[in-house]
């Protein structure tokens, strides 16, 4: 598993200012935190950064590599800013993210520079409804990268995960189901997913718990990537394969069986309702571990 | 090979609460099937409906809205007594609009006294509705469950911000809490959950999901309404199993259409409007699966009375 640190983000209420003022050493500081932790990538996230964003992502890019070799995936819906971060990108970088209405300007820079891509799933009418749609949209990307000389293995589909608080919206479903056919539509395709969207609006003490079980639930389906919150070392120990029980028991309930709760530990119980409010099974609520 | 009509495979109840107290005393819930599937299970107690009494003159109601109680509408007991004995009120729903912050501010003494007025003036269940600002219903509502200790009121609306205090007054005086949420299956099982963590029995739940009329936003409540019923009989979720309370005749008789004139903009007799207009919205919402609709009108209210009973004739 591929890990993508997402702490280095402008709406931190640290790095936002930091970003702003140029200040280099709060935003080296996570960076060298994140690599410590253990991730794989580190992700500058400057948002969409409208003015002057070309400066402003030279700027990170350089000021991170002073303190870390880890490779970067840079995070911007600003296309000039994202060439001037991949100008001056050392390593092979990561492009996060290109959705389909935006392949034209941007694809032509992951030729360009070598570089990856994670292809957005969201369609020209927002978000897509279910798997199907999460398929059509991979392969709409799939054949232009293609197209472009962007080979399937540059290409990381990242098919939005969405909060499970909310039963309106919850895609958590669709998104499993996706990447279950995604080496079929897409062979040698990877895929990523922001894993932190499945616990948005969750009591940020009990969010690791959603953000672990819904890991858990990709890997059934091999996914390749994660973008992650670099701090939860429990999160990148699962991720790292060292909780295979605790996996093990997460793919049984997502196959159907209902193990007595009694014959678990308390921490198991934990992800096998997580599980559950995950898949819809059991609706959420903020109290969902409890009851 | 012969057809069968498809099943909804059931696996749960809606829970029987027991509102008021005395020979007077009704029951709601018990479903075990979606409102009026009655060829799939049971609907035990059908829809109540409990009538509107303000606590003070209404300034700004439709002269249809007003004209069924003439004269007693400066006083709750008699204008409640009205209900029951010329209308039939199986159940009374009193607002006390009088005690709004923002309005009237009246106090928490005056206002409990005129609940047990009401209340000892008639036998049927009674609803106490606050204002739904979180520090005097707190203040008004926990003098009221004092006051009536013992009447099993229904006591609304309880709110996430202040359903510890009024839920506490609620145990220790033994009254049944409407817990209201805003139109959001999410929250209102979070706050059934609290409820119970206080330790509000399961027998002293009713849920108010918050409802708005026609032309208003009613299709988004039916929905949340609908989910909530799902969750009850076919998922197990016994947090949401409890009977629903819909508080819809001051949403149905605010709406500018209640107040246009006879024959404005083309939209005919502004009194068979405004009743139509109610009438409907609380037929919607008992498809819904709503089990306690509060409601104004006499001739709403019949007709909400006869289509309930012509869609359980047997």
């Amino acid at each position: 598993m591929v890990l993508i640190g997402e702490n280095l983000n402008i709406i931190s209420k640290t790095i936002g200012p930091a970003l702003k003022e140029r200040n280099p050493k709060p935003i080296q500081e996570l960076a060298q935190a994140e690599a410590e932790a253990g991730v794989d990538y580190i992700d500058l996230n400057i948002g969409p950064a409208r003015k002057r964003g070309d400066e402003l992502m030279e700027w990170v890019v350089k000021t991170v590599q002073e303190v870390t070799d880890k490779p970067l995936s840079l995070d911007t819906t600003n296309p000039v800013a994202m060439e001037a971060g991949l100008k001056v990108c050392k390593g092979k970088a990561l492009i996060n993210s290109i959705s389909p209405s935006r392949m034209d300007e941007e694809a032509p820079l992951v030729k360009k520079y070598n570089a990856e891509m994670i292809g957005l799933l969201w369609g020209r009418e927002g978000m897509p409804r279910d798997a199907a749609e999460r398929g059509v949209i991979a392969v709409e990307l799939m054949y232009k990268a293609n197209e472009m000389g962007v080979p399937n293995e540059n290409i990381w589909f990242d098919p939005i995960a969405t909060p499970v608080v909310n039963i309106e919206s919850n895609q958590s479903k669709p998104c499993l189901e996706f990447m279950s056919m995604l080496q079929d539509i897409a062979p040698g395709c990877k895929s990523t997913v922001g894993l932190s969207n499945v616990s948005n609006g969750a009591p940020t003490h009990l969010r690791p718990y959603l953000n672990r079980a819904y890991l858990m639930m990709l890997m059934k389906y091999g996914l390749y990537s994660a973008i992650v919150d670099a701090f939860d070392s429990e999160l990148i120990s699962i991720a790292r394969g060292e909780r295979p029980e605790i996996v093990a028991l997460v793919h049984r309930v997502m196959d159907g069986d209902k193990p007595a709760f009694s014959s678990l530990t308390e921490e198991e119980v934990k992800y096998v309702k997580t599980v559950r409010v995950i898949t819809g099974e059991a609706l959420y609520s903020h109290s969902w571990l409890e009851i | 090979m012969a057809f069968e009509i498809p099943k909804t495979a059931y696996s749960g109840k809606i829970r029987e609460i027991k509102l008021g107290s005395g020979d007077k005393a009704v029951t709601v819930g018990g479903e075990t099937c979606y409102p009026f599937y009655l060829f799939e299970g049971e609907m035990p107690h059908l829809p109540r409906i409990a009538m509107e009494v303000w606590d003070m003159p209404p300034q700004e109601w439709a002269e249809a809205a007003l004209e069924p109680f003439k004269g007693v509408t400066d006083d709750p007991a008699s204008w409640a007594k009205k209900c029951v004995a010329d209308y039939g009120a199986e159940m009374i729903c009193l607002q006390l609009v009088s005690t709004d912050p923002n309005g009237l501010d009246r106090g928490a003494d005056e206002a409990a006294e005129v609940v047990k007025k009401v209340a000892d003036a008639v036998g049927v269940p009674l609803i106490v509705w606050g204002t739904a600002n979180h520090d005097k219903d707190t203040e008004v509502l926990r003098k009221v469950t004092e006051v009536c200790q013992g009447r099993n009121l229904i006591i609304g609306p309880v709110e996430e911000g202040d359903h510890k205090k009024i839920g506490a007054a609620a145990i220790g005086y033994q009254h049944t809490v409407a817990a209201s949420t805003p139109i959001d299956i999410n929250l209102a099982k979070q706050l059934n959950i609290l409820l119970g963590n206080l330790g509000v029995s399961d027998e002293l739940i009713v849920m108010d999901p918050t409802t708005s009329c026609i032309g208003y936003g009613i299709e988004y409540c039916y929905s949340v309404m609908e989910r909530t019923r799902m969750a009850g009989l076919t998922q197990q979720d016994e947090k949401l199993q409890f009977p629903l309370i819909c508080n819809i005749s001051k949403e149905a008789w605010k709406t500018k259409e209640v107040h246009l004139a006879d024959g404005e903009l083309n939209m005919g007799d502004a009194r068979k409007r405004g009743i139509l207009l109610e009438a409907m919205s609380a037929m919607v919402l008992i498809l819904a699966g709503g089990d306690v609709i509060v409601m104004r009108h006499p001739e709403a209210i019949k007709l909400v009375r006869e289509i309930v009973a012509e869609l359980t004739a047997s």
